[in-house]
């Protein structure tokens, strides 16, 4: 598993494009969830009982800046098909999107525009967001395992 | 001369109920009679009573959904610390506009919270719905049943809640409340701007204790 992963990003365009997708997508999600705020003053705040959505932001974050990077790896060094690909982006997505509607200006743009199916919609990621946000974990762990797997037989990598 | 005599009496009668009723209430709530009130540009005559000082010279004016959790979470972990420091101490006070737009039962709820108005237990009541908000949106836990219970809890004549609450008495104001908060911008919940002689200053979502010190002190 190891030596799999020191394939990928010995190669620096990897290892950078992994900084590039961490750090966008915990920025990002964090700002969503209003616990980074940008104004009047850029500040960051964890409000008590909400530390669970905070670490499931930050292992989202990581597992994707690992999956996806290893996907692309595949597809262009490899020339492997695009179609496992598709559970990285699938668990990014819906990860990111658990909680991110709720009563920040998303939510309120999606129930503005959409009226009572986009109430509900949003009304559903935000009563699941944890549970959301544990399936996407499930989804980008898999699609690890299946990646490093699929790398160590396509490569011939021992142990 | 009689009629005269009789007409001034009424008058001075009145004008003493009304300064027994407002000593005798409490100093940190007053009853929203004020039709024509404003805060900066916002109208804030269909929101909240004023909570603290009605004479402090900073206002902040607060869009709430009582189902919102960032809302919850600002109760609970900034305005504390606000009313401990600002409000308790009459520098500021602050009015409750509706922004219930989260689910079905969010303008149920702000409705209620009017209904416990006319009793003269708005904030009461307010404090009671934060404090059992559920995490789930349209869950039940504010449906009419439990707005009645909640009502009931706090000691209310249950026959004038009820009748206030099935009637929409107070639908129309909470509509109301909601247009003033898209009129001025607001794209979430909770919103605010805090108001002053100067102007007002807008911030968005449930931030911290910090960000309102950074803006307040200045100010006073």
């Amino acid at each position: 598993m190891i030596h799999t992963i020191k394939l990928v990003f010995s190669n620096s365009k990897y290892l950078v494009l992994s900084l590039i997708i961490f750090v966008v997508m915990m920025i990002g999600l964090l700002i969503m969830s209003e616990y980074i705020f940008l104004e009047p003053y850029v500040v960051s705040h964890i409000p008590s009982g909400t530390e669970l959505g905070f670490v499931l932001i930050v292992i989202i974050s990581a597992l994707s800046a690992l999956v996806l990077p290893m996907n692309i790896f595949r597809i262009n060094i490899l020339k492997s098909s695009k179609q496992k690909m598709g559970g990285g982006i699938f668990g990014s997505i819906i990860g990111a999107a658990a909680g991110a509607c709720s009563c920040g200006p998303i939510g309120f743009a999606v129930i503005s525009t959409f009226g009572s199916v986009g109430a509900t919609a949003t009304a559903f990621l935000t009563n699941y967001e944890i549970p959301i946000r544990i399936v996407a974990i499930a989804i980008l762990t898999i699609t690890y395992f299946t990646t490093v797997k699929s790398l160590k037989d396509e490569c011939n990598i021992n142990s | 001369m009689n009629k005269k005599g009789m007409m001034i009496g009424v008058i001075v009668v009145a004008i003493i109920a009304g300064i027994v009723a407002s000593v005798s209430s409490s100093p940190t709530e007053t009853v929203n009679l004020d039709m024509g009130r404003t805060h900066g540009t916002i109208i804030t005559a269909m929101g909240s009573p004023i909570l603290g000082n009605p004479d402090a010279p900073i206002t902040i004016v607060e869009f709430g959904d009582y189902q919102c959790h960032q809302c919850y979470n600002w109760f609970h972990n900034t305005k504390p610390a606000i009313e401990q420091q600002y409000i308790e101490t009459g520098k500021v006070n602050l009015v409750f506009v509706d922004l219930a737009f989260l689910g079905k039962d969010s303008p149920i709820a702000a409705q209620a919270s009017y209904c416990a108005e006319d009793q003269k237990m708005y904030w009461e009541y307010h404090d009671l719905l934060y404090t059992s908000q559920e995490s789930k949106i349209d869950n039940g836990w504010a449906n009419s049943e439990r707005l009645k219970a909640f009502a009931f809890s706090l000691g209310l004549d249950m026959d004038l809640f009820e009748s206030c609450l099935d009637s929409g008495k107070y639908s129309k104001r909470v509509s109301f409340n909601t247009q003033q908060a898209k009129e001025h911008g607001v794209r979430g919940t909770p919103g605010f701007f805090i108001v002053n002689s100067d102007g007002q200053q807008q911030i968005s979502g449930a931030q911290p204790f910090s960000v309102f010190k950074q803006i307040l002190d200045p100010m006073i």
